[in-house]
């Protein structure tokens, strides 16, 4: 960022060549706006961040403080921090009438406790979390949302955005209508994925009792196991192929009505603790075993 | 005795929540200012009257209806959270679980029209002995109030729009081209219904295709 | 592991009981807690979003996030109370998504002059608000409200919360409570002065209109 500096001129022929040159320095110069706010919270505290664009890091930290920085060009939006109790809200906001979708960028960095629960909503840019093992709530159109160390109740939707979530914990739900899914390293014992068009993939753990609900339209759906994993597995794609190579022994339980349409694999594999429902209207599921 | 103004008055008066009476504030000095200014009176009366009133809109709330709690319900089970789950007709079971959110305000009326035509489309059980035909037009009557209060609601969605939509902001610009999408899929479930109309997959599809169809109009409507 | 025990008839289930049931999945228990409560979260809902299509959306929302985390409540406060904060953090968030031009609080009460904002004429105003206050005036007037005064508010004076109970759902200071409560009072009052203000002037416009008319 740059910000331009009014130097005092005396008037001589040069500051006659000066002058219009600087003024169009002036004119074409960018200003930023910077805002850095701190706060004492209390454990368990609570971050809501609302930014129509822009970038939403949030990193956990030792502290019991949240930190708030925030960054953006424009005059025509302004970014507030406040606090009531032991919440913190965030927020850009416009402050003239017609505002493009550019001027209302608005770039976050924010440092929490580790327990904080937050609640984001970011239509286009991108959002990611590191570290914080509070519940959460992220809510976006465009933008992509990467988690990494999360843990808590996890519950994410876009529209378009993709959707990465590496060595999370907890209970995850993802919904998305064209966005891809990434799952990667989880130690989740629910996970709900939905997503139209996308792809997923999941390389994760599965849990003693939890269950594993992986579902799109079209695109792959792409699940990795270890010799020593055990599930029981329903695997169904209604138009397209199911794949597994997985050595399943035939289902403890009765079938479900779904096994008589489309393609439709079901078995348990060894003891079958966990619960693994793949469904796919005409895309191509996967069970593959890691290398 | 200290100068109060009317400003110092209102700022700092505060109506005791234990005492019945609004106008009693605690010290002398506000008292007496309250005994001389007539301002400052109907100020405190004017709050009192505020808190009296809206005391008496909650008693006029209407109750909370009865689709909440089915919806509410439905969504529990599909998560899971509900466990013990006890023997539900077929018909609960059919349509009770598929939409796992209530419409926005822009589709409540064509949520309900769908649920009794639903309702009424596709009652009693499934069974080989159910005539085919019969089937079929339980399936097409069942789909078409909901595409049909879909279709109109888009309509209304965009003939809302500015006219000139060339300068689309991406977001919405996202919004059309995941609705497209939605479209498509739709029209895909349809005919995967239309064809196997026992498929229990294929509907689960085909409504789960609505619901997001209705969450995406109603962020169209909200910008 | 405990046994649970069916319960066939919810109504009879007391509160302390039918969480500990829902804790471990039992229907009847979740619809017990659901019956307990949803007539005050509605509400607080409805009168918070003023529309009764969008307050439904939001009590189903409030009640989703409580039974999903119901394995978590251990009883620290009323369960009320834990319910009242997560609807309220719903509303909030959706009133926040909704308004991109929401003032600041402090600007409420010192409003830019410039701005056409309301002025506070401490001594001035004396058109008392008429004997009674029309309860569809006083909604709409609530609705102008910023979120967090609307909040508080719907909370104490609509739904008949104390400050204690206020200041533990909206995760804030008994004081906090006290002082958001008496500007929103203010507020209102302002909002509904004006409203007595235009209904003046419409009412002597047309009146205006019939004499010129004859």
């Amino acid at each position: 960022m740059s910000t331009a500096q009014f130097l005092p001129l005396r008037f001589n022929w040069k500051t006659g060549l000066l002058a219009p040159g600087l003024l169009l320095f002036t004119s074409s110069t960018v200003f930023a706006h910077n805002i850095e706010k701190h706060f004492k919270v209390e454990p368990r505290s609570m971050v809501t961040i609302h930014n129509p664009n822009g970038k939403v890091v949030v990193k956990a930290w030792t502290k019991s403080e949240i930190m708030v920085i925030a960054t953006h060009t424009s005059d025509k939006v302004e970014v507030d921090a406040e606090q009531t109790g032991n919440r913190v809200d965030v927020m850009t906001h416009q402050i003239s009438a017609s505002v493009s979708p550019e001027d209302m960028r608005a770039d976050y960095q924010i440092n929490v406790p580790e327990d904080a629960e937050l609640q984001i909503h970011d239509d286009s840019g991108e959002v990611s979390v590191a570290n914080v093992l509070g519940d959460m709530n992220v809510e976006t159109i465009g933008a992509g949302v990467d988690l990494e160390d999360t843990a808590g109740y996890l519950t994410v939707k876009t529209v378009g955005g993709s959707f990465q979530c590496i060595r999370c914990a907890g209970r995850l739900e993802v919904s998305s209508i064209s966005g891809s899914f990434k799952l990667l390293s989880l130690r989740s014992y629910h996970v709900h994925a939905q997503t139209s068009k996308g792809s997923i993939l999941f390389d994760g753990e599965f849990l003693p009792n939890g269950i594993y609900r992986l579902k799109n339209y079209s695109g792959v759906i792409e699940v990795h196991f270890s010799p020593g994993d055990s599930f029981d597995l329903s695997a169904t794609s209604l138009k397209g192929k199911v794949n597994s190579q997985a050595n399943l022994t035939p289902p403890a339980h009765p079938h479900t009505v779904y096994s008589k349409f489309g393609n439709a694999i079901l078995g348990t594999f060894n003891a079958g603790h966990a619960k693994v429902e793949l469904s796919s209207f005409d895309g191509t599921i996967n069970i593959l075993k890691r290398e | 005795m200290a100068t109060v103004t009317c400003k110092d008055f209102q700022d700092r008066f505060e109506p005791s929540d234990d005492s019945p009476r609004i106008d009693s504030p605690p010290d002398l000095d506000a008292k007496a200012h309250l005994r001389d200014c007539p301002a400052c009176r109907s100020f405190v009366q004017d709050l009192g009257m505020i808190r009296a009133a809206a005391a008496e809109l909650a008693a006029s709330d209407p109750e909370p209806p009865a689709r909440i709690w089915f919806s509410l319900r439905a969504e529990l089970e599909k998560e899971g959270i509900i466990r013990d789950t006890p023997s539900k007709s077929w018909l609960r079971e059919f349509f009770g679980g598929r939409f796992s959110a209530l419409p926005r305000p822009v589709l409540a009326g064509g949520y309900l029209a769908a649920l009794l035509a639903i309702a009424f489309g596709l009652s009693g059980p499934i069974n080989s002995r159910i005539n085919r035909q019969r089937w079929l037009d339980g399936t097409q009557s069942s789909t078409m109030p909901l595409s049909a209060e879909l279709t109109s609601a888009e309509k209304a969605s965009f003939s809302s729009l500015p006219a000139s939509e060339s300068s689309e902001s991406p977001v919405t610009a996202s919004l059309h081209k995941n609705l497209e999408i939605v479209d498509n899929y739709i029209s895909l479930c349809e005919n995967s219904v239309r064809e196997e109309p026992e498929n229990e997959l294929a509907r689960e599809y085909l409504y789960e295709a609505y619901q997001q169809k209705a969450d995406l109009l109603a962020q169209l409507n909200e910008r | 592991m405990a046994r649970v025990r069916r319960v066939e008839t919810p109504g009879e289930l007391p509160e302390a009981e039918a969480i500990r049931l829902a804790q471990a999945g039992n229907a009847a228990a979740f619809e017990r807690l659901y019956r307990l409560h949803n007539r005050r979260v509605y509400s607080l809902c409805l009168r918070m979003v003023g529309n009764t299509a969008e307050a439904e959306d939001l009590t189903q929302e409030a009640f989703l996030q409580l039974f999903r985390k119901i394995a978590t409540f251990r009883g620290e406060s009323a369960f009320s109370t834990w319910l009242h904060r997560l609807a309220v953090n719903v509303v909030l968030m959706r009133l926040r998504k909704k308004s991109a031009t929401e003032s600041s609080l402090d600007e409420m009460t010192e409003p830019d002059e410039e701005s056409g904002g309301p002025r506070r004429d401490f001594g001035m105003l004396d058109l008392r608000l008429s004997g009674s206050i029309d309860r569809v005036n006083l909604q709409r007037a609530v609705e102008q409200l910023p979120p967090g005064y609307k909040a508080v508010f719907v909370l104490h004076d609509v739904q008949g919360y104390e400050h204690n109970e206020i200041a533990e759902i909206m995760d804030c200071s008994i004081g906090n409570s006290k002082s958001q409560l008496h500007k929103a009072r203010m507020r209102l009052r302002e909002l509904l002065h004006e409203s007595m203000r235009d209904k003046a002037r419409e009412d002597r416009k047309a009146a205006g209109n019939a004499g010129g008319k004859d």
